[in-house]
């Protein structure tokens, strides 16, 4: 069960996290993964989906600065897009 | 929002890096409704054409650019042709390719070239040395290495790449970004592009398999560089929101102005496909490169040499004919402007003769009076009733075909002297050798670390095959049912194999084509040397018709090697010079042969098949002959026009007569259609429109969506002409079903002729004719079959003789007989006696290149040494290694030297002595010498007492060493085993009824698994036994038993069921197969521990 990420066009915009709504109020940066296919044959760990069945690790992440109501604060979302699940991780590297 | 033009894009032709095809490209572009579309391949132009083509169905202008190495290997850009100076890329890629083999474009090239690379736009993208240096701030440094460059190129810009990589190296979003900076901090123009390699996201695998097979090297963390799947390609506004993103790093509102100079540089690359790529232009060489001042000089060239030819080749009323002919082909090549295309034809086969090179035409060009009067063609066309209009008309669009073939042992010498007399204006072909099955499954294979055995068994019995049908092959393959398939790593195997299909994998030359052009051939064209150091066109033989150039086909023909190398011996042994070209066309010995079904070693006949179809069909006249190789073809098989022609020729059947107007055409081939210029003539001499409108009617047959139309048509013209409706609906039929089956006799005119030729040599001068074919090996058949051959005809083979065997094979005359020669059984259906040649009192002089291992310079010393006065002398002299010197020893080459049958020396002495010989020599060679000398006396050759090599370790050593049996057939040492268990001899074979089961054995001659529509496969064993060769059938249902048996083994013991095809007809249905040593084997058990049966 992934976190509950709100992204009406695909764009992350509000999310729970720790029980708390956060708001986005700017993308500090984006980038996507993906790779390792083949590692994922033998060792049973290859998600099948109906585009493809090759499971690639193909993943979207934002880090993103959010706040609850008053706070602001800098998380990664990240969105697996095999298995269509989010991620959300805190963080205070900047972008 | 605008649409975005995609600059930067990597097709398939960038081998083992694009996972796309240019088309599949040019499709999504469309879809994305883009209006122009760049192909910039790695180090290659070769999709430019295919790319082009597609563009201008799909309404996209297409932009050309390549992508290359710069100033350094590791240093990328990316170059574009502005519009109206394609030319210029084309010269500069073909200097760059014909200075290096890596594709580098050095300072220096760009200096001495400029006058080309000024004509074109240079893009630093993120793998340049700009953006490098850009990247780790030196500013000052991309700066001069930005204006070294400015003057020798039409324009330079930076190019922004995000394929959104975490971070800020390179094809991130922030290196992206600082590169926009910097353009926008020097006023430099900066354009956005995708480096696209890839079609969708999903395709990521497949670029990762193509890298591991590039580079060689496994799948793993460390060797895959991609992070991620955004080199594919996006849309418009997805570019659009990148081109944001990247613009709004660097401090601007918006990606506005990135898009905008895009846009402007992609207007400034737009190219027309007609007036800069060339499509539908024809360029023919030039009235200059064969001496005429102009086109109408050319034509009365063209008109004064077809004359000469015709008053040399017709005499009397026939000339006549020819004469008003002649007219009619002339005229019509005046019209068409081809005779400059005539006459470098003809050039090319004088040069040819000229340098006593056998040269025919292939193909519809036999059909050409003026190809036959050029001496381009041997087949007299008149009297064939070969047309014209097949091979070229002016209602056509397109330029017509000719192929020569040439004696393949010196083809390259054609080549040499082609491009030595027309150089700049000539240059051969490519070829895309693309993803098939095989290729596919090894490299997918390599990439996931699958064993190499496995691998190998699935690669090795895969048929020739599209990568796509993989699973289907898989599941039919029987010997495949073991492996299981399921396994989650080969279902990727072959899943990504699948993926690869008909990806190209390499450019490779083209094995015969070249292209002949005017002086501008290099602005057509791109270039590059290839691996045998010609210059190739990066264009492939679709490519180069597209643009109009005219492609020559300059065949290697064993056959025309093996008949030069006959007639040499010919001239050699009887003395006198023997023109072939000029025998008569009627000769009935000849024909017996070929009745006979004695044919192997003759070109187009002796295959198991033809052998059977000449057994049935018996042909009589040169054209019983183009009929026949006009009949053995897949679609007159399968549709089964044998059966009617056959029971007609053969008095069996009265066959319809439809119209007497037609009986002209229809009687040659009993009714049955077998020739396109039956079609051609049909349809004109009952709607009166020419031969050159028929032949476009007969192409609309072709294709079954224009055949209703061709009948909408012909119904109405049919009847007014006054042909009865039924009359008409029968003609119709015919043509309907004929449309895809029928043959242009002009080409088959055109086989037949060295068909008939070698039939004749193989008749009246059979053992020079099998010399021939042993050296230069023109047919199906190993050389151990026809030696076989040789025996059976009465020819002595005459074994390995260090003073007297060539590097070839020689013919001697003898008076040693060694056996009866062979008869063949009468044709049972006609009664007639067949009168067979008889090759007694010649032999067959084995040649010394087929010892193993031997190389031609060995070859040479031994025979400038000769004669050798005994073994000891040729160790000394010969220069032959001491491996070649004991298989030399081995298969006899010294017995006749030391007159080993009337001494008492034996072979097995000889050897002894050898050693010796090489004792005594290493000896000396210790003291400083290299030359190997014997200083004293040789050591003497004594009798041992030892016992002489046995006739079967003799024949095992011929095996071994020559790859034949030469003084026994194997099956020899198997007699008596064969003769008790009943095995029946192959020229018995015609005495048993269709239906019996019987026991044959033999050699393995061939094993053919030809490619069936249905998928499922048959396998064709031909085995020979000593007395002629059995033809085996064997269907799926036992191939499960026995694939690997067949595949595996050498001698065979084979069940089968008669099955009689006709007079001389037979073939086998095979039942079980086994190797013939292990049956021996076990039957020889049986019989010592007395249990019986087999």
């Amino acid at each position: 069960m992934g976190a509950r990420v709100l992204a009406p066009e695909g764009e992350p915009i509000e999310f729970i996290y720790n029980g708390h709504k956060f708001h986005i109020h700017a993308i500090v940066s984006r980038w996507r993964e993906s790779g390792g296919w083949w590692n994922r044959i033998s060792d049973g760990k290859n998600r099948v989906n109906e585009e493809n069945i090759f499971d690639d690790g193909a993943r979207a992440i934002w880090r993103v600065e959010a706040a609850p109501v008053g706070a602001l604060a800098t998380f990664e979302i990240e969105l697996d897009e095999v298995t269509k699940t989010w991620l959300i991780r805190p963080t205070s590297r900047p972008a | 929002m605008k649409n975005f033009t995609h600059l930067r894009v990597a097709s398939g032709y960038s081998f083992k890096y694009g996972t796309a095809h240019a088309s599949q490209l040019v499709e999504r572009a469309a879809e994305f409704e883009m209006s122009a579309l760049a192909l910039t391949d790695i180090d290659t132009m070769a999709g430019a054409i295919r790319f082009t083509k597609s563009c201008e169905a799909s309404g996209i202008a297409p932009i050309l650019g390549i992508n290359l190495s710069f100033i350094q290997k590791k240093y990328r850009v990316t170059l574009l042709a502005q519009g109206g100076e394609l030319s210029s890329l084309y010269r500069l890629v073909t200097e760059i390719n014909s200075n290096n083999s890596e594709s580098l474009l050095t300072y220096s090239l760009l200096e001495r070239f400029s006058q080309y690379s000024r004509n074109l736009l240079i893009l630093h993208g993120p793998e340049s040395q700009l953006a490098q240096v850009i990247a780790s701030r030196k500013n000052h440094e991309a700066l001069s290495i930005f204006n070294a460059t400015r003057e020798l190129f039409a324009d330079q810009a930076l190019e922004c790449v995000s394929h959104l990589i975490r971070g800020d190296g390179t094809l991130s979003t922030s290196y992206a970004a600082r590169t926009l900076s910097f353009a926008r901090d020097n006023q430099i123009p900066a354009v956005l592009s995708n480096a696209v390699r890839m079609l969708d996201r999903s395709d990521g695998p497949v670029a990762d398999v193509l890298d591991a097979a590039r580079k060689l090297v496994p799948l793993s963390s460390k060797n895959v560089n991609r992070q991620n799947s955004e080199a594919y390609f996006k849309s418009s506004s997805e570019m659009s929101y990148l081109a944001d993103e990247i613009s709004r790093l660097a401090g601007e509102r918006d990606g506005r102005l990135l898009l905008a100079t895009t846009a402007d540089w992609a207007k400034r690359a737009t190219l027309s496909p007609r007036k800069d790529v060339g499509i539908g232009e024809i360029h023919l060489p030039d009235a200059q490169s064969l001496g005429s001042k102009n086109q109408s000089e050319l034509a009365s060239q063209l008109r004064s040499r077809c004359e000469a030819g015709l008053s040399r080749r017709y005499v009397g009323a026939k000339s006549v004919v020819a004469a008003s002919r002649l007219e009619e082909e002339l005229s019509a090549i005046r019209a068409l402007g081809y005779e400059s295309y005539f006459l470098t034809v003809a050039d090319i086969t004088d040069m040819s003769r000229e340098r006593g090179i056998r040269v025919a035409a292939r193909g519809s060009g036999a059909g050409s009076l003026i190809c036959h009067v050029l001496g381009i063609s041997g087949v007299e066309p008149i009297t064939h009733g070969l047309l014209m209009e097949r091979f070229c008309s002016p209602l056509r669009g397109e330029l017509p075909d000719i192929d020569i073939d040439v004696e393949s042992a010196r083809r390259l010498e054609i080549y040499d002297a082609i491009f030595e007399k027309y150089g700049q204006r000539c240059a051969t072909v490519s070829m895309v050798e693309t993803y098939r099955s095989r290729h596919a499954i090894r490299d997918v294979g390599a990439a996931l670390g699958i064993s190499p055995m496995e691998i190998d068994l699935i690669a090795k019995s895969m048929p020739h095959i599209r990568a796509s049908n993989i699973p289907k092959a898989l599941a039919n393959l029987p010997e495949l049912k073991h492996l299981n398939l399921d396994t989650p790593i080969l279902k990727m195997a072959i899943e990504l194999a699948g993926r690869l299909d008909s990806l190209p994998r390499h450019l490779s030359m083209h094995p015969c084509a070249i292209v002949l052009a005017d002086q501008g051939l290099g602005d057509y064209a791109p270039q590059q040397i290839n691996a045998s150091g010609y210059p190739m066109l990066q264009f492939d033989k679709d490519d180069v018709e597209a643009i109009g150039l005219l492609k020559l086909d300059v065949l290697g023909v064993r056959m025309q090697s093996a008949i030069s190398y006959t007639l040499s011996e010919i001239e050699r042994i009887e003395g006198a010079p023997l023109d072939i070209d000029a025998i008569s066309l009627d000769d009935k010995k000849t024909f017996d042969l070929i009745k006979s079904t004695r044919t192997l070693g003759i070109f187009q006949i002796e295959s198991p098949g033809q052998r059977e179809l000449v057994g049935k069909f018996a042909p009589s006249t040169f054209n019983d002959l183009i009929i026949d190789i006009s009949l053995f073809r897949p679609g007159p098989v399968k549709s089964d026009m044998i059966t009617p022609f056959l029971a007609t020729r053969h008095g069996l059947r009265i066959r319809p007569r439809i119209h007497e107007d037609l009986e002209d055409i229809l009687s040659e081939t009993e009714g049955v259609v077998v020739f396109h210029e039956q079609v051609i003539r049909i349809i004109s001499t009952m709607t009166g429109i020419t031969l050159a409108e028929a032949d476009e009617k007969r192409r609309q047959l072709g294709d079954i969506a224009n055949q209703e139309a061709f009948c909408d048509w012909f119904y109405p013209v049919a009847v007014a002409r006054g042909y009865t409706n039924l009359v008409v609906n029968e003609v119709w039929e015919i043509l309907r079903a004929f449309a895809s089956f029928g043959f242009c006799k002009a080409h088959a005119a055109a086989f037949a002729l060295p068909t008939y030729q070698s039939s004749w040599l193989k008749t009246h001068h059979t053992a020079a004719f099998l010399a021939g074919v042993l050296t230069h090996e023109p047919g199906m058949y190993p050389k151990r079959v026809i030696l076989d051959e040789a025996r059976q005809w009465g020819i002595k083979l005459a074994p390995i003789d260090v003073n007297l065997s060539d590097a070839t094979y020689r013919v001697e005359k003898t008076s040693d007989v060694v056996r009866a020669p062979y008869l063949a059984p009468n044709v049972a259906s006609s009664g007639e006696v067949l009168e067979l040649p008889d090759a007694r009192g010649f032999a067959i002089r084995m040649s010394l290149s087929d010892i193993d291992g031997i190389d031609s310079k060995e070859v040479m010393s031994i025979i400038s040494g000769r004669p050798y006065l005994d073994l000891a002398d040729f160790v000394y002299r010969s220069g032959a290694s001491r491996p070649t010197t004991e298989s030399l020893l081995m298969v006899g080459g010294f017995d006749n030297l030391h007159k080993l049958s009337t001494s008492e020396i034996n072979r097995r002495d000889l050897l002894l002595h050898l050693q010796d010989l090489y004792r005594l020599a290493g000896s000396k060679r210790t003291t400083g010498q290299s030359q190997m000398t014997f200083e004293l006396q040789p050591p003497s050759l004594e009798p041992s007492g030892l016992p002489d090599i046995t006739a079967s370790e003799q024949v095992k050593s011929e095996i071994d060493i020559l790859g034949m049996d030469i003084s026994s057939h194997l099956l020899e040492f198997y007699g008596d085993f064969l003769n008790k268990i009943g095995a029946v001899r192959s020229s018995d074979l015609i005495k048993h009824r269709s239906g019996t089961s019987v026991l044959v054995a033999g050699v393995k001659v061939a094993l053919q698994t030809p490619p069936v529509r249905s998928g499922r496969r048959v396998m064709f064993l031909t085995i020979d036994d000593g007395f002629g060769c059995n033809d085996i059938t064997f269907f799926e249902d036992k191939q499960a038993d026995f694939a690997t048996v067949l595949r595996n083994s050498w001698l065979f013991l084979v069940r089968g069921e008669i099955r009689r095809t006709g007079p001389r007809g037979i073939s086998l249905l095979g039942t079980g197969a086994w190797e013939l040593a292990i049956s021996h084997e076990k039957w020889r058990n049986l019989a010592v521990y007395g249990a019986s049966g087999l």
